[in-house]
C-alpha cells in the first residue's frame, strides 16, 4: 500500500483531491451524559451503543470541520439542531484503560468500513445515504478521577490511486450568475421542504442559465438521462476553499461503484450555506470536477482510513480531565477558593491567600471555642485542621458547639475530637482534618499515681510535642487555665505561633503569644528576652490582668515587637494550679454569654490571618488601640497583641504587654529547664503545687501584693 | 435617580425585542426559563477561534497570563496526567493512516477553537443586565479564569485588568449555581448613562440590553450585528 502512494509523482499529486477530515467536538454535556449512562444504564456492559452527532455547513471561515456530540447524543431518535446534518456512530465504552488500549482499532475500522462497502455495493446507500457518514467513538471513563479517554474514527474508503482533479475548486459565484445562485438556493430549500428536513446531506443537481433542479440520490436513474457529465451536491461542513470535507469521500466511492463505468466526469458542488448577521449566503460554495477511477469489479472491500489524530498531530487517543467541573468535591473546593479570590479581586488585592490556605492549624480544645474557630478557619479556606480534646459530647453541647448534633450525644456521647473531624469532612470534603482524643497534662494535676499514669502522661507529652512541631499555628481553646500551660511552654520552645482565646461570663481575651526569636545561641535570646522590661516596666506591665485592663493601650507600651510580647501567663502572678478547686464561688460561674464564643473564636482566626498577612508574621510589632487612626501595617489592618472584649459595653480594646521575665510559662528559666530536662522537669510541675513554678521563676518573691488574677477561663463547657 | 438604571420589567421587554430580531436574523439567542420560577435568562452559544499569539492558553503546565498569578486552585491537587495510552497502540495500520494521501491535514495551530456559552441575566442590586459566560475547548473542558484572560484581545485585556475590580472575574451563576465568568456590572451605569441621554435627542427609543450588549459583548467575542439596530428600535411586540 505504501508503495502505491509513493508511486504517485509530485506533479500529479498536486492534482489529487484531498479531503479535510472531521475534528471531533465534544460538549461538556456529552461527558456528563456518558457518566450518567455508565453509572445507571451501561454499568459493566461493553457492547457497542448507537449514538448521534451532527455537522454543520454554515461555519465562518477559519473554523475546523467538526463533528459535534452534545448531551443529546444518546437520544438517537431525538431532533438534530436545525440546518445541521445528523451522523450516526457506534460508541464502544470500555470498563478499563487496559481494555481501551487493547481494543483492535484496525478491526473496528474494517468492520465499520465493510458495512459501508456493503451498503454501497448493494445500493442500499442510495436509499439511505446517511450510512456514508458514520463514526466510531471509543471511550474509557475513569469516574474516580473524571478523566475521559477517547478516540474518534470517521471511516472512509479510499480509491487505491486517489482521485484526479480535472477542474480545480472555484468559488460558486465565479461560475454561477446571481440568478443561478438564487435558483440553486430555492431548489435546495425546496428539496428540504419536500423531505421535511432542514438539511439534505447529498443530492443530485442539474442547472441551466436560469434554472436549477435537484433530486435525491435514489432518484438517479430518473433524474440523469445523460451521464457524460453529472453534478452532485454534498452538504459540506468544510470551510476551506480548496478542499471538500470528509462526507464527500464515501459518496464518490458510491458513485464510482454504481456508475463509474458510465461517467466521464463528475462535477461536485460543496454546498455551504452561511447566515451572517441576518444575511444568508451560499455563493462561497465550492465547485470542482474529478475523474472517477473505475473500481475493480470484485467485491473486495477498499482500504479504509479514519482514526482521528490527537492534538499533537499523532495517531492516538485523547484524554480530557474534567475533574474541575464534574467532581463534586473539586467543585466545592473551587467554589470555596473562588469566594476567597473574590475577596482579593474586589477588596484586598494584595491579600496572600496561599499563606492562609496552607497554614496548618492545631486546635487544642474542640468545645465552644474550638468549634467556632474551626468553622472560621474553613471559611478562610484553611485545609489542614487538627483537633485535640479528651471530652465526650454531652447533651448541653450541640446548641453551643456548632459541629455537634443531638445524635452525637447518645450512648454516652461521641468523642469530640473525632466527631469534629467527621463533621468538618461532611461540611467540606476538601479539608484534611485529624482528631486526637487525648488529655493534656496540667500543672498541679499529679500524674504519678502509678507507673501507668506516669507513662501515659509521658506519651501524651510526646504526642503533643509532635503535633505542635507538625503545625504552624497552635490555638489554645481549652476551658481551664492550667491546661494551657504545657502547650504554651512547648510552642514557645518550638517557636510556633500561638493564638489563645479565653472566655469569662461577658468578657473575653484573644491574644497572640510573643514569638521568641529563633534559637541562635542560648545567650542571645536570654539577653533580649528577660531583662529589658522587668526592672522599670514590670511594675505596671507585668501586673495582673486586671491592672492591664484598666490601662488599655497605654502608650508606654506601644511599638512592642513580636518577640518581646507576653504570653497568656505573663500577666499572672500566680502559677497555674487546679483552677476548678481554687476558684471562689463567683469565679465558678462557668457559663458565658452564648454569643461570646462565636465572637472570640472568630476573632482568634481573624487575628491569625492578620498576623500571617504581615511581612514579619509573629514578629510583627503589636498594634494598639492608638494605632486605629494610623496607616495599618497589613492589607487587612492592625495586628494587635491582644483583643479584650467587654460584651456588656459592646467594646473591644487592644492592649499590648511585654513578656514577663518571671512568667511561669514563657520565661527563659522555664524554657531552659524544659529544654534541658524535658519530661522529668514537666512531671515535677504536674506533680507539685503551684509553688514549684513560683519558686522557680521568682514569683514567690513578688507575692507581697496579692491580687487575684482575673479568671478568663470560664466556659459553659464545664459542669457546675 | 438616574435614568440609566433598568428595572426588571424593562429588562424583560428589552430581551423580548432582542429575541424577536434575533429570530429574524438567525442570531441564535433563546430565552431559558428557570423551572418553577418566573426568572430566566437569554442564552446563546457560539464557536470562536482565538489566535494563540494573544497569550499562552494551551500551556498545560501553568497559566501565566493573569497579572497576579496564583496557585490557590492549582495547588489543590492537579494529578499528573497518565502516560499517553497511545503508546501501546502505535501499530502499522496507524502508520498507514498517517500516510493517507486523500486527507488534507490543516497544520494550523496558530489558533484555538473554543465553544462559548453566553447568558444575559438581570441584576436587581445593580439595576443592570449582567453578562455571564463560559468557554470550553473542543474536548469539553471548561477554561480556568487564567486561560479565559488569554482569550481576550490584548487591547481590551490591559484596560479590563486595570479596572479596580478586575472587570471580568468568576462567580457562581445566580440561577444555575455553576461557576461562570462574568462581567462586573459596576461600570454599566457609567457607560450606559451617556448612551441613554443621547438617545432622545436622536429621536428614537433605546433598547437598553442591546446597547449594553454591543459594548460589552465584543470584549469576549460576542458580536452584535448592526442589523439589530436598523429595525429593532421600532419593532413592537405583536
Ligand atoms: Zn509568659
Amino acid at each position: 500500500m505504501a508503495s502505491d502512494i509513493s508511486g504517485a509523482s509530485l506533479s500529479s499529486e498536486d492534482l489529487k483531491l484531498q479531503f479535510a477530515p472531521f475534528s471531533s467536538a465534544l460538549e461538556a454535556g456529552f461527558w456528563h451524559q456518558l457518566t450518567q449512562k455508565k453509572l445507571n444504564d451501561y454499568r459493566l456492559d461493553e457492547s457497542p451503543k448507537c449514538i448521534k452527532g451532527y455537522y454543520y455547513n454554515g461555519d465562518p471561515v477559519g473554523l475546523p470541520t467538526r463533528l459535534t456530540l452534545e448531551f443529546s447524543a444518546f437520544d438517537v431518535d431525538g431532533p438534530t439542531p436545525a440546518r445541521c446534518c445528523p451522523a450516526l456512530g457506534m460508541l464502544y465504552n470500555t470498563n478499563t484503560l487496559d481494555a481501551f488500549k487493547a481494543v483492535d482499532k484496525k478491526a473496528l475500522l474494517e468492520k465499520e468500513a465493510k458495512e459501508i462497502w456493503e451498503a454501497i455495493q448493494s445500493g442500499a446507500a442510495l436509499k439511505n445515504p446517511s450510512v456514508l457518514c458514520r463514526f466510531i467513538l471509543l471511550t474509557f471513563a475513569d469516574l474516580k478521577k473524571y478523566h475521559f479517554y477517547y478516540w474518534f474514527c470517521f471511516p472512509a474508503l479510499c480509491f487505491p490511486e486517489g482521485l484526479k482533479i480535472i477542474q480545480p475548486p472555484v468559488i460558486l459565484e465565479e461560475v454561477f450568475s446571481p440568478k443561478q445562485i438564487s435558483a440553486l438556493q430555492e431548489a435546495y430549500d425546496g428539496l428540504c421542504i419536500k423531505r421535511g428536513i432542514t438539511a439534505v446531506p447529498f443530492f443530485l443537481m442539474k442547472y441551466a442559465d436560469d434554472a436549477v433542479q435537484m433530486a435525491l440520490l435514489e432518484d438517479w436513474e430518473a433524474f440523469f438521462t445523460d451521464t457524460k457529465k453529472i453534478t452532485v451536491g454534498v452538504y459540506d461542513p468544510c470551510t476551506l476553499s480548496q478542499h471538500p470535507g470528509w462526507p464527500l469521500r464515501n459518496l464518490l466511492v458510491l458513485l464510482a461503484k454504481q456508475w463509474g463505468s458510465k461517467l466521464d466526469l463528475v462535477e461536485v458542488l460543496c454546498f455551504r450555506d452561511q447566515t451572517l448577521q441576518g444575511n444568508r449566503s451560499i455563493q462561497h460554495s465550492v465547485l470542482f470536477q474529478v475523474k472517477l477511477p473505475e473500481l475493480p469489479n470484485n467485491s473486495v472491500c477498499l482500504k479504509s482510513v479514519g482514526w482521528e489524530k490527537n492534538p499533537k498531530g499523532a495517531m492516538g487517543p485523547r484524554m480530557v480531565n474534567l475533574s474541575e467541573c464534574m467532581d463534586p468535591k473539586r467543585l466545592a473546593e473551587s467554589s470555596v477558593d473562588l469566594n476567597l479570590k473574590l475577596m482579593r479581586w474586589r477588596l484586598v488585592p494584595s491579600l496572600d491567600l496561599d499563606k492562609v490556605v496552607n497554614t496548618k492549624c492545631l486546635l487544642l480544645g474542640a468545645g465552644t471555642l474550638g468549634c467556632n474557630v474551626a468553622r472560621t478557619l474553613m471559611g478562610w479556606g484553611v485545609r489542614h485542621i487538627t483537633f485535640v480534646d479528651n471530652a465526650k459530647i454531652s447533651y448541653s453541647n450541640p446548641v453551643r458547639q456548632p459541629l455537634y448534633e443531638f445524635e452525637d450525644c447518645l450512648g454516652g456521647g461521641k468523642s469530640k475530637a473525632t466527631a469534629a473531624v467527621d463533621r468538618l469532612t461532611k461540611i467540606f470534603p476538601g479539608v484534611s482534618a485529624e482528631g486526637y482524643n487525648m488529655s493534656i497534662p496540667m500543672p498541679g494535676h499529679p500524674v504519678n499515681f502509678s507507673q501507668a499514669t506516669l507513662s501515659q502522661a509521658q506519651k501524651d507529652v510526646v504526642q503533643l510535642e509532635k503535633l505542635i512541631s507538625e503545625h504552624d499555628v497552635v490555638f489554645l481553646l481549652m476551658d481551664t487555665r492550667e491546661s494551657r500551660w504545657l502547650p504554651t511552654v512547648i510552642a514557645a520552645s518550638k517557636r510556633k505561633l500561638v493564638v489563645n482565646a479565653a472566655l469569662g461570663f461577658d468578657t473575653f481575651v484573644v491574644m497572640r503569644h510573643g514569638l521568641k526569636k529563633p534559637h541562635v545561641s542560648q545567650s542571645v535570646y536570654a539577653a533580649t528576652d528577660s531583662s529589658t522590661s522587668c526592672s522599670s516596666a514590670s511594675s505596671s506591665s507585668s501586673t495582673p490582668a486586671g491592672a492591664a485592663l484598666s490601662v488599655p493601650g497605654s502608650s508606654l507600651f506601644s511599638n512592642i515587637p513580636g518577640h518581646k510580647l507576653g504570653c497568656y501567663f505573663c500577666n499572672d502572678v500566680v502559677a497555674p494550679g487546679d483552677s476548678t478547686r481554687d476558684r471562689t464561688l463567683d469565679q465558678q460561674c462557668t457559663v458565658s454569654r452564648p454569643g461570646l464564643a462565636m465572637i472570640a473564636g472568630a476573632l482568634a482566626v481573624e487575628l491569625m490571618v492578620s498576623i500571617l498577612q504581615h511581612s514579619e508574621g509573629g514578629y510583627a510589632v503589636a498594634s494598639s488601640s492608638d494605632d486605629r487612626m494610623n496607616e495599618p501595617p497589613t492589607s487587612l489592618g492592625l495586628v494587635p497583641h491582644q483583643i479584650r472584649g467587654f460584651l456588656s459595653r459592646f467594646d473591644n480594646v487592644l492592649p499590648a504587654s511585654l513578656a514577663f521575665d518571671k512568667c511561669t510559662a514563657c520565661s527563659p528559666v522555664v524554657l531552659d529547664h524544659y529544654e534541658r530536662e524535658g519530661f522529668s522537669f514537666l512531671s515535677k510541675v504536674f506533680n507539685s503545687s503551684h509553688s514549684f513554678l513560683e519558686d522557680l521563676t521568682g514569683l514567690t518573691l513578688l507575692h507581697q501584693e496579692t491580687q487575684a488574677a482575673e479568671i478568663w477561663d470560664m466556659s459553659d463547657d464545664e459542669s457546675i | 435617580m438616574s435614568c440609566s438604571v433598568l428595572d426588571e420589567e424593562q429588562f424583560r421587554l428589552s430581551c423580548q425585542l432582542l429575541l424577536q430580531r434575533s429570530d429574524q436574523l438567525g442570531d441564535g439567542w433563546s430565552w431559558e426559563a428557570v423551572q418553577g420560577s418566573e426568572e430566566g435568562y437569554l442564552r446563546k452559544t457560539a464557536l470562536r477561534s482565538v489566535p494563540s499569539d494573544w497569550g499562552p492558553l494551551h500551556d498545560q503546565k501553568g497559566f501565566s497570563s493573569h497579572p497576579q498569578p496564583q496557585t490557590l486552585c492549582d495547588s489543590t491537587g492537579h494529578e499528573k496526567e497518565e502516560q499517553d495510552p497511545a503508546a501501546s497502540t502505535g501499530s502499522d495500520f496507524l502508520r498507514a493512516e498517517e500516510e493517507d494521501a486523500g486527507s488534507y491535514t490543516v497544520t494550523n495551530s496558530s489558533s484555538l477553537v473554543l465553544q462559548y456559552e453566553y447568558h444575559i441575566l438581570f441584576s436587581c442590586s445593580y439595576g443592570a443586565p449582567v453578562l455571564y459566560f463560559r468557554a470550553f475547548t473542543l474536548e469539553g473542558r471548561s477554561l480556568a479564569l487564567e486561560e479565559m484572560w488569554s482569550t481576550i484581545h490584548p487591547n481590551y485585556r490591559l484596560c479590563l485588568q486595570n479596572c479596580p475590580l478586575n472587570a471580568i472575574s468568576q462567580q457562581e451563576h445566580p440561577l444555575l449555581g455553576q461557576p461562570f465568568f462574568f462581567f462586573h456590572p459596576c461600570r454599566t451605569e457609567e457607560f450606559m448613562g451617556p448612551v441613554l441621554q443621547a438617545a432622545p435627542d436622536q429621536g428614537r427609543p433605546v433598547n437598553y440590553v442591546l446597547s449594553w450588549l454591543s459594548v460589552v459583548g465584543p470584549v469576549v467575542g460576542l458580536d452584535v450585528p448592526l442589523q439589530y439596530c436598523t429595525a429593532l428600535h421600532s419593532t413592537k411586540p405583536d
